[in-house]
């Protein structure tokens, strides 16, 4: 369980976070998504007590990390694929970070094999490739066997089996019960692996809801209508209150009504439906919207349904 | 990437543990970091690095080089001063010993290198990332800081200590060849060893300071040259009464202060250069520590 309460950070001119307010629950992942630049990596180091916050104030597990006796036994983050002395091997890094703790030899064994860095534990850490990195840096975060988990990009620079084995492994962790508070700013990465969503742009979270709500809770559900007899359907939906737009002489793409409701007026109308599609909005649409401008911030149904 | 990597994580998780995460810690005793922890963790770190052991073997060479080759020109010397009678006056106006302090002829470079040492120990975090990691650990930081001084002090100190004795060693029989006798074990030689390796401890300390005031590698490097190589030079070279006595007051003229065996006229005694090196090393410390706690990493 992360808290943020009013999270902000200012460095010099530039606010990085502004006021971000959340909670990160249990047993669930969720997904942090934001463009480049947007104050994903600044709220979690703050999270982790590495940056100090310029006002508010964020706890993990009902604590502000620094204060937790066992850090890593609370929290495993990946902030960066780089946090690693480039000349010191893997296996000495994860035997260092776990000394700290008295975690014990094995388990550093454990994460190395858990992670497929076997072939590699020995070598300089400098060497790495970006997904050799990431693999490292999650190795590192599963030390502890914590019971939240924050991970920054973890999948940039992965390869598709590394994605996918990310994919499953937080999904896993999140079924054991654990907090997973995953940041990307790919949004179709997102789609597949997280359960909810919070979205930040320019410092602010403009959207915290289940992913669902995010995908479908614009409002906006059209569906695809083909009939023979377009132009009639047209005038009758439009009585109806929907908005109707003709794509091709027998496709209607209709919203503001639902399949059921349009399927209803064809049947009254005995006119003939041979296509009736719900058109799902992707993430990636409901993103792009989302974070079109800062304007929009305040003003899109999906910011107001998450409140 | 290798070919295991991929595998579907459950089968081949055999770490996160059955019972529900949140009873895990109970009757746990200590399962976070501690500072005998966080010390056996800065050791891994220190001695898991190559450059480490590296600047420790030069540090060695250095010490007993310099002790070897310093024992033939104090052989020569004494042999000029032999046919000299007011050279041979001279050194008996010093106390008569000049081969006491050939072990630690090398101590300038020991100083430098064990020094740069202190700097890259914390700098180094700071460059490579590292320090995420650290604080991510050890989220009070002190305990890491402290942990890595203490790792860097004693290492100078036993580095310094062990070369010092050796170059002793490999002195003896050079000096005893021109008819000089060094005595090892005396009390004047065991307090020369305890305080020159004591003196680079505390360069070392300073060092530290410095890599995590500059985080910064060569800056900080440049920094304790410019203390201890450029500052007493140029402040001989500049005329004045204030800067030679400024100079007194400088770190690296403490060691011979704190060695002497007898007090010599316009420097400082040794309680004074103690005081002076005692806040050399604090006050750095002090500040390095605060804005370390203060600042973002």
């Amino acid at each position: 369980m992360i808290e943020a309460n009013g999270l902000t950070k200012v460095y010099g001119a530039k606010t990085a976070v502004a006021g971000a307010s959340f909670t990160v629950r249990a047993g669930q992942v969720t997904g942090f998504l934001g463009p480049n630049g947007a104050g994903k990596s600044t709220t979690m180091r703050m999270i982790m007590g590495l940056d100090r916050p310029t006002s508010g104030s964020v706890t993990v597990n009902g604590l502000p990390y620094v204060r937790h006796k066992a850090p890593l036994r609370e929290v495993g983050a990946l902030l960066d694929a780089k946090a690693v002395h480039t000349s010191r091997s893997a296996y000495n890094h994860l035997l260092a970070m776990a000394a700290t703790h008295g975690i014990p030899r094995s388990r550093v064994h454990e994460v190395i094999e858990m992670t497929g860095l076997e072939a590699v534990a020995r070598k300089k850490a400098g060497g790495f490739s970006l997904g050799m990195g990431q693999r490292l840096g999650i190795a590192a975060a599963l030390l502890g066997d914590p019971r939240t988990l924050i991970l920054d990009e973890p999948v940039n620079g992965l390869d598709p089996e590394g994605v996918v084995w990310v994919r499953n492994l937080v999904r896993y962790l999140a079924g054991q019960g654990r907090t997973v508070f995953l940041s990307s700013h790919l949004m179709s990465e997102m789609a597949q692996t997280a359960d909810h969503l919070i979205v930040i742009g320019r410092g602010r979270v403009i959207a915290d809801a289940p992913m669902q709500d995010i995908i479908t809770g614009r409002g906006q559900e059209r569906t695809k209508v083909r009939t023979d007899e377009p132009v009639r359907l047209t005038q009758l939906l439009a009585g109806r209150g929907a908005s109707v737009a003709h794509r091709e002489s027998d496709l209607l793409e209709v919203s503001g009504l639902d399949p059921r409701a349009i399927a209803g007026t064809a049947l009254e109308n005995q006119i003939m439906v041979y296509e009736l599609t719900p058109l799902v909005a992707s993430l990636e649409e409901a993103y792009m919207e989302l974070t079109k401008d800062d304007v929009e911030y305040h003003s899109l149904p999906a910011a107001e349904a998450a409140k | 990437m290798s070919p295991t990597a991929t595998e579907p994580v459950p089968p081949r998780e055999p770490a996160p543990s059955d019972s529900p995460p949140a009873s895990r810690h109970s009757g746990r005793p200590l399962p976070g970091p501690t500072f005998l922890r966080v010390l056996n963790s800065e050791a891994i770190k220190f001695r898991s690095l190559l450059s480490t052991l590296i600047l420790l073997a030069s540090t060695a060479a250095v010490m007993v080089g310099f002790g070897a080759l310093s024992a033939w020109g104090t052989g020569q010397f004494a042999g000029a001063a032999a046919r000299d009678p007011q050279a041979a006056a001279r050194i008996t106006a010093q106390g008569g010993d000049l081969a006491v302090s050939v072990p630690t002829s090398g101590i300038a470079f020991a100083q430098l290198i064990l020094g740069s040492l202190g700097v890259l120990l914390m700098s180094s975090e700071f460059t490579t990332g590292m320090a995420r990691s650290t604080f991510t650990a050890v989220p009070r930081r002190l305990p890491a800081f402290a942990a890595k001084l203490v790792v860097v002090m004693a290492t100078s100190f036993v580095v310094t200590a062990v070369s010092t004795w050796v170059a002793g060693l490999v002195a003896v029989p050079i000096l005893d060849s021109y008819g000089l006798k060094l005595d090892p074990g005396s009390s004047q030689s065991v307090k020369l060893l305890l305080v020159n390796s004591a003196y680079v401890a505390a360069v070392a300390a300073i060092g530290l300071a410095l890599g995590t005031l500059l985080r910064n590698s060569a800056g900080g490097i440049m920094s304790l040259v410019g203390i201890f190589f450029v500052a007493p030079i140029a402040f001989q070279l500049i005329p004045g009464d204030f800067f030679k006595e400024a100079r007194k007051y400088l770190p690296g003229n403490t060691v011979d202060s704190l060695a002497a065996a007898e007090h010599v006229p316009d420097t400082l005694e040794a309680w004074q250069a103690a005081v002076v090196l005692g806040a050399w090393v604090l006050i750095p410390l002090l500040l390095a520590a605060v804005l370390l706690k203060r600042r973002d990493v």
